[in-house]
């Protein structure tokens, strides 16, 4: 076999970056061979919260994919519907469990437009919200990256990678009390303010972290074994993002300059000085190196917002909506039904509907709720943005390689907590 | 009250298969019913909050408001009570009145503009709640009526502010043994007044009373009284807050783990429709559904005791020659008996129907008896009579036996006569479906029974009947199953399983289509023969093609139990 440095025209079309190594495969020299379908999942280490895809392959080539999902459907939506608005945060915990607050922020947000309470927020709680969600992203990106790169050998990154997203869920640890499951919102605010000191060590976590970030940028983004898988393989362009509602990094790396916190504002971000990376190829690298930067992002974000955030409540001061501390609670009969009847009954919504849609870790994040006022939803769906990101692969991994799945599907990120709710 | 009293009169109504009312379906009243219009009502115009409507004259102004679809919120107003006003929580604003309204005390006039939540009508209602919760105790964690409070509701719904005192509460007494079903706690008690027109209204036995003034002021027993009146329970239901808790449910279920399921009262001929309170297959209260044919709002205190038969020694498995047996060979040995039975000839065989029975029941062994077996002796048994009042109660304490007689169509004969027939050797075999009542209060000397070849009954409970039987067959109680009673009204009603039945116990239309499988005569509902039909509901509809009494009868939804916790407020 001759080797070249050509692109090679049978796996990246002109103009990609795909210039590192191509195989020049006369038709002749193929192999005849028969398509045979062949399983990769439910249950491989490659398919991450479990996903089957039926191949069907010709040699090492996939000429078809159907992508079966569901394996980890729970039920999210119909459960809700017998929960009062408050029990479903741990619901929502569990949809993009490697970033539940950047879900429990969403599910809150949705509610509380609802509520007609989203200018009331306290200003405090609203800082929180980005800085809790920005790590929560960071934590997201962290874990992609990390698994991302140990799926092409890199086991170091993810070593160093998750060293680093330790420190942050310790962090959430500390303010929430669950490392995972954090259901630290609460409708009309924050179940607590940030523990005191919390953000001198946020920022040196953050130092310390940029160290990490760089460090795995040295081992990978110059790595020839790494840019051979990445490059040029599994290109989405701009046109079929949009076609296909994919959002979040993997629509930005397709040039679709969309981003929520700024095409629509919400909570604090326009109170950020904050860039939105944008590639060009729209293929797994440019899948990567925006994570990377949106990690950077993150960080500057989270910088400017512990440097701006006001000391106040982190609850609005509803006795509808907020829960009475213990003491008001045994010490008078007002405090003591409003408690009652927040747990028991739950907040009740006044009657309408609402999409709310918020930037979590892998795009546009939307819960449509339908209130018959009562305190629990009528209809709770979610947006899930795997759901719509790996809809779009049957399109992407047809004239790959096997081995391509991986790279590919591991920057698509796919989770399935969220996608089959 | 009147038209549900004249038990005789209206019996005849079903011999001749006069319409029925259909039985209401279960409705939690959040305000008032929409008021009723006579033909030849004088019609006024009100404009409530903006919206103009017509109302008969002289119709109570919170009824119009809340049919107009405002909310306008009460302790003291119930619509099956007198209005005293004096909860001052459903006040409103006329238009040229100084002051707003009591709108349950006023009635409506012709272009009356009333506006139901201006600034001023909420303040007065948030100042309202806040003086009632000035000495309210803070008891909800040990309060029978938390889940199910209605000052809870108005609370949360109407004031929601924090407490701007923590000054010292007024004490009161915590628990007053006030009557034989009842605990008055008087701390609670928000002085609405309900229970004490529950008395004087509904029971006529003015039991209760307000004495002290102010802050001091306190609910109690007339002196020399007791809460002893039949309709004494109706208070606890009708009790906005947990003043008055019923002994019997107190401390036994939280009411937020309750479920609801609709059906009728098994106490006696009224039916009065209920609710059956359950929570984990297990049941804890029976309160009154509210339908204004048969009972309005209330019960008799014996009625919510009827559920407790559901669990008094019930027979739960079947037995033959006094063992305990499985299903198929209980069948076998009952159909063996009254095969040979029939062999003697058809004449040789008697068959019981109770007044306990659904129609289901009924028409089934109707079914099996008359039309495949050819009986000729027939009974109804039942229950005898008892005491009764021109409100509620009936002196027949069978739910069924209009039905009974209905679908017997004038084949049946009474206990008396089974007796002598009995004694004359008339019949050798006797098949009871139901055995309550059968053998009355003389016991086994009343019915000598070992004068018979052999017994088949069918039994809810344990006893001498059941016991001298050959073959003892199992059946599910009245709130186990589905299917309908026909009240002495003629109003056929349904009743639906609120817990699964006790042991292998089955239902007895079940029973007796399994029966006459094993004996070569397959009884077909709506023309499909099977081992066991589909549905009671089968059963049902089959019996209403053929029974004219039953002609206007509906099965009703199919629903699930109305879970308590989602409710909001009872009382």
């Amino acid at each position: 076999m001759d080797t070249t440095l050509t692109p090679s025209p049978a796996t990246a079309p002109a103009g990609t970056r795909r210039v590192v190594l191509g195989v020049q495969e006369p038709e002749d020299m193929d192999l005849p061979t028969d398509p045979i379908p062949l399983n990769m999942g439910p249950s491989h280490p490659a398919m991450h919260g479990t996903v089957r895809m039926v191949l069907d392959v010709e040699g090492e080539k996939i000429s078809n994919v159907d992508i079966q999902i569901g394996y980890l459907h729970r039920c999210f939506e119909k459960e809700s519907e017998h929960a009062t608005y408050t029990q479903i945060f741990p619901y929502t915990d569990r949809l993009n469990y490697v970033s539940p607050m950047l879900n429990n922020i969403g599910y809150a947000m949705a509610v509380e437009t609802l509520l007609g309470i989203t200018d009331k927020i306290p200003e405090r709680a609203q800082y929180v919200r980005v800085i809790v969600g920005e790590m929560s992203r960071m934590t997201d990106h962290m874990t992609c990256l990390g698994a991302g790169a140990m799926e092409l050998g890199a086991f170091t990154v993810f070593l160093y990678l998750l060293k680093a997203r330790e420190w942050f869920y310790e962090m959430l640890e500390e303010i929430s009390g669950a490392r995972l499951t954090h259901s630290y919102m609460r409708i009309g605010g924050l179940s607590a303010d940030l523990p005191e000191g919390l953000t001198t060590k946020l920022l040196d976590v953050i130092q310390r972290t940029r160290g990490v970030v760089d460090e795995c940028g040295k081992l990978l983004n110059r790595n020839r074994i790494f840019r051979d898988r990445m490059d040029g393989i599994g290109i989405i362009t701009k046109d079929e993002a949009i076609a296909w509602g994919v959002t979040g990094p993997v629509g930005r790396s397709t040039g679709l300059d969309y981003d929520v916190r700024k095409d629509h504002p919400y909570l604090v971000y326009d109170q950020f000085d904050f860039d939105v990376p944008v590639g060009s190829v729209g293929d797994n690298f440019d899948r990567y190196m925006c994570r990377v930067e949106e990690i950077a992002q993150s960080m500057r974000i989270i910088e400017q917002a512990i440097a701006k955030m006001p000391a106040g409540p982190v609850m609005v001061d509803d006795p509808r909506l907020r829960l009475p501390t213990k003491t008001e609670t045994y010490n008078s009969i007002e405090a003591m039904i409003a408690h009652f009847k927040v747990i028991m009954d739950g907040i009740h919504v006044p009657p309408g509907e609402v999409y709310s849609f918020t930037e979590a870790g892998n795009g546009e994040l939307g819960f449509y709720i339908v209130s018959d006022g009562t305190g629990r939803p009528w209809k709770c769906r979610v947006r899930p943005p795997c759901f719509a990101n790996v809809a779009i692969l049957p399109k992407v991994l047809p004239g790959l390689f096997i081995a391509d799945i991986v790279p590919t599907f591991g920057m698509i990120n796919m989770i399935g907590g969220e996608c089959d709710r | 009250m009147s038209e549900t009293t004249d038990g005789q009169k209206t019996t005849l109504k079903i011999m001749t298969g006069a319409p029925v009312p259909a039985p209401a379906e279960p409705l939690y009243a959040t305000g008032a019913p929409a008021p009723v219009v006579q033909p030849g009502t004088e019609m006024v115009t009100v404009t409530i909050d903006g919206k103009a409507m017509q109302v008969p004259k002289g119709t109570n102004l919170l009824e119009a408001c809340n049919h107009a679809g405002a909310d306008v919120p009460f302790f003291c107003y119930h619509p099956g009570l007198s209005s005293p006003a004096v909860c001052r929580q459903c006040l409103v604003d006329v238009k040229g009145q100084p002051k707003p309204v009591p709108s349950c005390y006023t009635p409506v006039a012709d272009k009356m503009e009333v506006t139901t939540a201006s600034p001023r009508v909420l303040d007065i209602r948030r100042q309202m709640l806040e003086f009632t919760l000035l000495n309210h105790p803070i008891d909800c964690p040990i309060c029978d009526k938390a889940g199910e409070c209605t000052l809870q509701k108005q609370y949360f719904d109407w004031d929601a502010k924090y407490a701007r005192n923590d000054g010292i509460k007024v004490h009161k007494a915590k628990h007053v043994d006030i009557g034989k079903h009842i605990v008055l706690d008087q701390e609670r008690c928000i002085l609405c007044t309900r229970c004490i027109r529950v008395c004087a209204e509904v029971a006529q036995q003015p039991e209760l009373t307000m004495a002290q003034r102010g802050d001091h002021e306190v609910l109690t027993t007339a002196p020399g009284k007791r809460l002893d009146n039949p309709y004494s329970l109706n208070t606890v239901d009708v009790c906005p807050v947990g003043a008055l808790t019923s002994k019997d449910f107190r401390f036994t279920m939280r009411a937020w783990e309750l479920q609801a399921t609709p059906s009728v009262c098994p106490g006696c001929a009224t039916g009065c429709n209920v609710e059956v309170h359950t929570s984990r297959e297990q049941i804890y209260r029976l309160v009154p559904r509210e339908n204004p044919y048969v009972n309005q709002y209330w019960m008799c205190d014996e009625g919510r005791f009827t559920y407790k038969r559901i669990y008094d020694d019930r027979l739960g498995q079947p037995m033959s020659g006094g063992e305990l047996v499985e299903w198929d060979r209980a069948l076998e040995d009952a159909a063996r008996l009254l095969r040979a039975a029939v062999d003697q000839g058809p004449g040789k065989i008697g068959v019981v129907f109770s007044a306990q029975s659904t129609n289901e029941d009924l028409y089934a062994l109707s079914r099996l008896a008359f039309d495949s077996l050819g009986v000729t002796r027939a009974y109804v048994a039942g229950l005898d009579q008892g005491w009764s009042d021109n409100i509620l109660v009936s002196a027949d304490k069978n739910p069924n036996t209009a039905g009974a007689i209905a679908i017997g169509g004038g084949r049946l004969k009474s206990l008396m006569d089974l007796a002598n027939d009995v004694k004359s050797g008339a019949i050798s075999t006797l098949l009871v479906v139901g055995e309550r009542g059968v053998l009355g209060d003389g016991g086994t000397s009343a019915l000598p029974i070992s004068k018979l070849q052999s017994l088949i009954v069918l039994g809810w409970r344990k006893g001498p009947l059941v016991n001298a039987a050959h073959v003892a067959l199992p059946l599910a109680d009245w709130a186990e199953i589905d299917g309908t009673f026909t009240n002495r009204q003629g109003t056929v009603q349904r009743i639906r399983a609120a817990v699964p039945p006790a042991g292998d116990a089955l239902p007895g239309w079940e029973i007796v289509t399994l029966l006459a499988h094993r004996l070569g005569m397959p009884l077909e509902f709506g023309g499909r023969p099977s081992t066991s039909p589909p549905s009671a509901r089968a059963v049902f509809l089959d019996a209403r093609e053929k029974m004219a009494f039953m002609k206007n009868a509906d099965w009703g939804r199919t629903s699930l139990p109305i879970q308590l916790r989602f409710a909001n407020s009872r009382g």
